[in-house]
């Protein structure tokens, strides 16, 4: 095995388990959330919750493949790392941005489904008249 | 509240095609049309000053408050399923004198815009 092959299959390893972790926390976690936002209903934030994991590892592992390519020889353990280094750092950080994607729509979620009932007129009324409805009929 | 009277005016093809527009929507509260300065308007509220009616859009709610300009349209936005949010959302402090500048620049040139959109047939 020629140390570039040993290289993107270091990359896809690191990147792979990075990916089922944050994948995990996110599920576990994020439930509370869920069961919250849906009042209680378990079933539906389950579901709802295993749609949003899905589509975090399509996103990740699509990302992932994309950015296998090196484009250059790997000759030596130095720029073995070197390599490493780069494409597991840019897999952490779309991993990192996903994340936080994923809080945003839990966090606005959750907002959603607390909002005060809005039975108020946004505005003051500049005056007041007298109305003939008795009339109308 | 149950209901909302919009004294519009029947004069301004922009009016009328927001007429036909609000008629479309789904509403939480009930909206009455009634022409502006009117003998149904005048019947409907003997007290109201009718010229300032006639000047910008009004609304009445069912008890008699009174919406004048950038407040009925906030209003009439607050009626509307789709809309309620963005209602408080335009009248909020930081909003509020962005949405009355840009409301009144369109209620004073509503017979000019209507006319550049063709709606003044």
């Amino acid at each position: 095995m020629t140390i570039g092959i040993s290289t993107y299959l270091i990359y896809l390893a690191i990147s792979i388990a990075l990916t089922i972790w944050v994948a995990r926390t996110l599920h576990k976690n994020g439930r509370v959330f869920l069961v919250d936002v849906f009042h209680g209903n378990e079933a539906l934030a389950d579901s709802v919750n295993h749609l949003l994991v899905v589509g975090f590892y399509l996103i990740n592992f699509g990302y992932v493949t994309l950015a296998l390519k090196l484009g250059y020889a790997v000759t030596s353990a130095e720029q073995s790392i070197e390599a490493l280094s780069v494409k597991v750092g840019m897999v952490l950080l779309v991993l990192g941005g996903m994340h936080f994607f994923n809080l945003f729509i839990f966090s606005r979620m959750r907002r959603r489904s607390h909002a005060q009932p809005n039975n108020h007129p946004p505005v003051n009324p500049d005056t007041f008249t007298a109305t003939a409805v008795h009339q109308e009929a | 509240m149950q209901a909302l009277t919009v004294l519009y005016d029947p004069e301004c093809g922009l009016c009328r095609r927001a007429h036909e527009w609000l008629a479309d929507q789904s509403k939480i509260i009930e909206l009455k049309f009634v022409a502006c300065a009117s003998d149904e308007a005048r019947k409907r509220y003997p007290q109201l000053n009718h010229d300032l009616t006639k000047k910008d859009l009004t609304v009445v709610d069912d008890e008699g408050w009174v919406y004048f300009g950038p407040k009925a349209w906030l209003m009439v936005l607050w009626a509307l399923a789709r809309y309620r949010e963005w209602s408080y959302r335009l009248a909020a402090p930081e909003l509020l004198p962005t949405t009355k500048r840009v409301v009144s620049m369109i209620s004073q040139n509503r017979y000019q815009i209507g006319r550049a959109a063709g709606l003044n047939s």
